[in-house]
């Protein structure tokens, strides 16, 4: 690594062992022009102070791991560079909303129980057999929900999103994306069984389009619109149930 | 044992820790004078119903620079409600296409700014002409 | 510590663990499935895999044409009964991550689309857009939640194997979050855990790919097989090692020198066409593409840049259009990683370490020689990959083969003798021991330095071209960092969340498996794919080297490197021929 410059990093650490609640440290760091957060953060960790926790893996932008909010905008620490921030310092703290488990890392189970909620798989009209091929799927088809397919689950709309840190029961952003991802897809009759965890009190109705997540999102997935083009969409499956009360939507 | 003892930190004071929570703040906070506004436009319906001496003390209040003022701001405040509210419309309609081609979502902002022109110059047409 | 009981353990949670997963649970619903991983599923490896699966679609390809790809690409080392079986089930295995919801790239008629790819004679590379590990480990991810059978335990370090009486009984782990230990029960165990990429400074590979699975199995006196096989991508971007997919060149990207000349026709891998040909120039075979470029570099025909020399990889030609249609991703990553639009300006790169051909030894039907113990995916040395693995078939393997090592568990599992619990208590409470031991270890090395002296040497001795005497060097270096081992002082002593412990018991897996690879390379006097000399061996030596090599652990020594011959069924070994008189499509 060619240094050029240092710069100031300040994190926030809490240890669950031994702390009571989290406070600052503030290291140096040498940088040049390629070097991302992470690698800052591993510079830390290989030279400085090997307890530093954080996560990481694919170092380009993929795996979801690595958000973090780098002065308080949630962001992928592996695509974002410390030259970004000089001269001036550098606040990392863990993903806003989310419980701290360590330091950097916070606790994703709460999405993970999510995710399996919204039955994230295709729900076929019958079912298959390999041997009969592929299905058919035009590329206009498959563009209806293709953008929904590319969350890689980094929560950082759920930093984003204060709906979710007032009351962790909302389902939010990457979870009723993925959900209108399954439903706009060619393939999938699943609709009908994930309707009413649209509808329910903590599904769509609980956004208030602030509409801060859809800009945060690192791969343009745009979960603001899975979640408001679902309240109309609610609007209209209320609507028909309320028509036909006994109407075949259960 | 070790036990996991996350840490989940206070909420209070959010919108202060983000422009982007602050301009949210305003978009909400800007249905207030909307609201006022309305009210105040169902007052001189009233007034109209009641006779034209009540109508008249009416459109005289209004020329209370407090009022004038007021709808100062509360036409700033719809600008800002429109603005903001035509900035997010694409997030919540259908996607459209055009052909094979997605319609994108700063098009379709823009459409709503062209169509909300034109509707003005209309109305300007019709209480200026009229 | 903790018990879990359970009837077969899958470790890792990559496109392989997944695939097996779901194979359990398929096969029998009523067998408890512990999927341990340590990460979250979706951040596994697969997830950057970029250009895409093979698998035969078009009328004009054949089953044959794969076959003869597969093992002429990986130099004859390949056990041709098992690549049968891989090319007769990969298509398969493609259409049933599309019936699971993966959005593989279309034509306009709604059929599958296919790419080309380096040393396949004709486009058989299934592809959403270059994201195609990432949807498939999502698409496998969220398919798994459907089965009940299937218990994840994200977040938890395997640590070690428990062999009693000869056989797998399951696994010791480490919850990260809490650092306590569990003992898992099992009467199969299948390993998935993933590449060596780790092994090397410079490498295309996520950070969990250090070889966990590799190493463990070593140390139980499994096999490591082929391991001298360790493959360089040629273009991955200098300092950082990120990978600019072959999908590139595939879609018809060029690769020039400081000159702007396609250097690959120098290099038997002409003639130069302006559109792609299957096994031609950009469209060769890794290891000659990868060779290439070293031999151009020692000419003084590369570019200087600051994180060391580069050829160009230039996609202008293609257009802005059909690179945000196929290659978003590498749009995208050579926007931030570089500030450079591809549609505009040529791409800097270089080879970096990417694959391990070699891994745990494995028959057809994934079983290793110690009993109860599986292994599927890029730990596992299946023998479909031979000396030179070709892109596009190792998402492939980890489906097709995680399927097989999911069913054969099943059956073991089912057939499995029961558990001697007060033995797997004692062999369990002996790893734990070892790993505490770490923890409270006083010392006067740092981890990251030796890590990084592991790393360097092997670059310097093992890397794309070798010789006998820059591999004892490495192997000297190699025998020093692991003296050196045992006086890591850690800074962090605590339990939870100590992902600093963690990575120094990755480290031991490691150091391992880099023994492995520069032991064996070492007492391979020939050159054949990934594996080349330059020290009087520059030749393939069929009557003494037509056979795999075999590692295995010795206490307190150098591994010991065995021999063992190859499958050879169909087609005999013979000159790999690529560029214009190379064997294209439909023979
Ligand atoms: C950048 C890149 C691009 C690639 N592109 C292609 C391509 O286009 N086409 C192609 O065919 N191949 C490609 N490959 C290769 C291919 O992606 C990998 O070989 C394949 O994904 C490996 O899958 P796997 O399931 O075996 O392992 P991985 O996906 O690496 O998963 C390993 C799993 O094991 C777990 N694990 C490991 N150690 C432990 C432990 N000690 N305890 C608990 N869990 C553990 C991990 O958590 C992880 O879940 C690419 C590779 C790279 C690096
Ligand atoms: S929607 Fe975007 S921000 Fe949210 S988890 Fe998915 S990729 Fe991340
Ligand atoms: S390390 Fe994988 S997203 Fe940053």
């Amino acid at each position: 690594m060619a240094t050029h410059d240092e710069i100031e990093i300040e994190v926030l650490r809490y240890h669950p062992e031994t702390d009571s609640e989290p406070s600052y440290r503030t290291y140096r760091v040498p940088f040049a022009h390629e070097t991302s957060v992470l690698q800052g953060l591993q510079y830390i960790k290989d030279r400085l102070d090997g307890s530093l926790t954080f996560r990481w893996s694919c170092r380009m932008a993929i795996c979801g791991s690595c958000g973090m909010m780098i002065n308080g905008v949630p962001n992928l620490t592996c695509s974002a560079f410390l030259r970004e921030y000089h001269p001036g310092k550098l606040r990392i703290e863990p993903l806003a909303h989310l419980p701290i488990e360590r330091d950097l890392a916070v606790d994703q189970t709460d999405f993970l129980e999510k995710l399996a909620s919204i039955q994230p798989y295709i729900i076929p009209a019958e079912s298959k057999a390999v041997d009969e091929g592929p299905f058919t799927q035009t590329p206009a088809q498959r563009e209806r929900f293709y953008q929904y397919s590319e969350c890689i689950n980094c929560l950082l709309c759920y930093a984003a999103c204060p709906q979710y840190g007032l009351d962790s029961g909302f389902l939010g952003p990457a979870a009723l994306a993925l959900l209108h991802r399954y439903n706009s897809d060619s393939r999938d009759v699943g609709k009908a069984d994930r309707m009413p965890i649209v509808n329910a009190q903590e599904g769509v109705w609980a956004c208030t389009l602030v509409g801060y997540c859809s800009e945060v999102c690192p791969k343009g997935v745009d979960p603001a619109s899975a979640v408001n083009r679902n309240k109309v969409i609610s609007t209209l499956d209320y609507f028909f149930r309320f028509m036909a009360p006994r109407g075949a939507s259960e | 044992m070790a036990v996991r003892r996350p840490y989940v930190r206070p909420m209070a004071g959010w919108w202060r820790r983000n422009p982007f929570y602050i301009f949210y703040m305003l978009r909400e906070a800007t249905s207030v004078f909307v609201a006022l506004y309305a009210l105040q436009l169902l007052y001189g319906l009233y007034t109209l119903a009641v006779g034209e001496a009540a109508f008249d003390a009416w459109l005289v209040s209004l020329r209370h620079p407090l009022f004038l003022v007021f709808h100062g701001v509360a036409l700033a405040a719809a600008l800002l409600h429109a603005f903001t509210w035509f900035n997010v419309a694409p997030k919540a309609m259908p996607v459209l296409y055009l052909g094979s081609h997605r319609v994108a979502d700063r098009t379709l902002v823009w459409a709503q700014y062209l169509i909300f022109a034109v509707i003005s110059v209309a109305i300007l047409g019709v209480v200026l002409g009229g | 510590m903790q018990i879990v009981q359970t009837d077969v353990v899958i470790v890792g949670g990559g496109g392989a663990g997944l695939r097996a997963a779901i194979a359990v649970a398929e096969a029998d619903p009523d067998l408890n499935v512990s999927l341990i991983s340590k990460v979250v599923p979706m951040r596994s490896h697969t997830v950057a895999a970029e250009g895409g699966s093979a698998g035969v679609v078009q009328t004009e390809d054949s089953l044959d044409s794969h076959f003869y790809d597969t093992v002429a690409g990986g130099d004859w080392l390949c056990e041709q009964p098992v690549v049968d079986y891989f090319v007769a089930n990969c298509t398969r295995e493609m259409v049933q991550l599309e019936h699971w919801g993966c959005p593989w790239s279309r034509k306009d008629d709604g059929d599958i689309n296919v790419r080309n790819f380096g040393g396949m004679s004709t486009a058989r590379t299934w592809f959403a857009a270059d994201k195609s590990g990432f949807h498939i480990l999502h698409t496998l991810f969220q398919t798994s939640l459907k089965y009940a059978s299937v218990h994840r335990f994200d977040e938890f370090f395997c640590l070690d194997l428990i062999v009693v009486d000869g056989r797998c009984q399951g696994i010791v782990a480490i919850e990260v979050a809490t650092g306590e230990f569990f003992r898992f029960e099992a009467r199969a165990v299948i390993f998935a855990t993933g590449g060596a990429g780790r092994v090397y400074p410079c490498n295309t590979n996520a950070g969990i790919s250090t070889g966990d699975g590799m190493g463990i199995a070593f140390r139980h006196g499994v096999a490591l097989r082929d391991m001298e096989f360790v493959q360089y991508h040629p273009t991955a971007l200098p300092g950082s090692g990120l990978l600019m997919t072959e999908g590139c060149r595939g879609e018809g990207g060029y690769l020039v020198n400081k000159d702007g000349y396609r250097y690959l026709q120098d290099y038997g891998l002409g003639p130069v066409d302006p559109s792609p040909r299957p096994k031609a120039m950009e469209l060769g075979p890794r290891d000659k593409v990868s060779q290439a470029f070293w031999h151009e570099d020692r000419q003084g025909r590369t570019l200087e840049t600051p994180l060391g020399t580069a050829v160009h990889l230039d996609l202008r030609h293609l257009g802005r259009a059909k690179l945000l249609e196929r290659l978003p991703m590498i749009c995208e990553m050579a926007e931030t990683f570089l500030g450079i639009d591809p549609a505009e300006a040529p791409i800097p790169v270089r080879p970096a370490v990417h694959y391990t051909m070699g891994g745990i030894w494995t028959d057809g039907d994934t079983a290793t020689n110690l009993p109860g113990l599986f292994a599927a995916g890029e730990c596992s040395s299946v023998g479909i990959h031979g000396a030179n693995r070709l892109g596009s078939n190792s998402l492939a393997e980890i489906v097709v083969f995680g399927k097989v090592a999911g069913e054969q568990a099943a059956r073991a599992a089912r057939a499995a003798p029961a558990i001697d619990a007060r033995a797997t208590t004692h062999e369990a409470e002996a790893s734990m021991q070892s790993a505490l031991a770490l923890l409270g270890q006083d010392g006067d090395q740092r981890l990251a330095d030796l890590r990084d002296t592991m790393q360097t040497a092997m670059e310097n001795g093992v890397g794309i071209y070798r010789s006998a005497e820059g591999m004892q060097t490495a192997c000297q270096t190699l025998e020093k960092v692991r003296n050196d081992y045992s006086r890591v002082r850690l800074d962090d002593k605590s339990r939870a969340f100590n992902t600093e412990w963690l990575t120094v018991i990755e480290l031991g897996f490691t150091l391992d498996v880099a023994r492995a690879m520069a032991y064996s390379a070492l007492q391979r006097t020939e050159s054949r794919g990934a594996h080349q000399r330059l020290d009087g061996y520059e030749k393939r030596d069929d009557e003494h080297f037509l056979k795999h090599s075999l590692a295995y652990a010795v206490a307190d020594a150098p591994p010991r490197i065995d021999y063992e011959g190859v499958v050879i069924t169909k087609l005999p070994p013979a000159e790999r021929v690529y560029g214009g008189m190379a064997r294209q499509e439909g023979h």
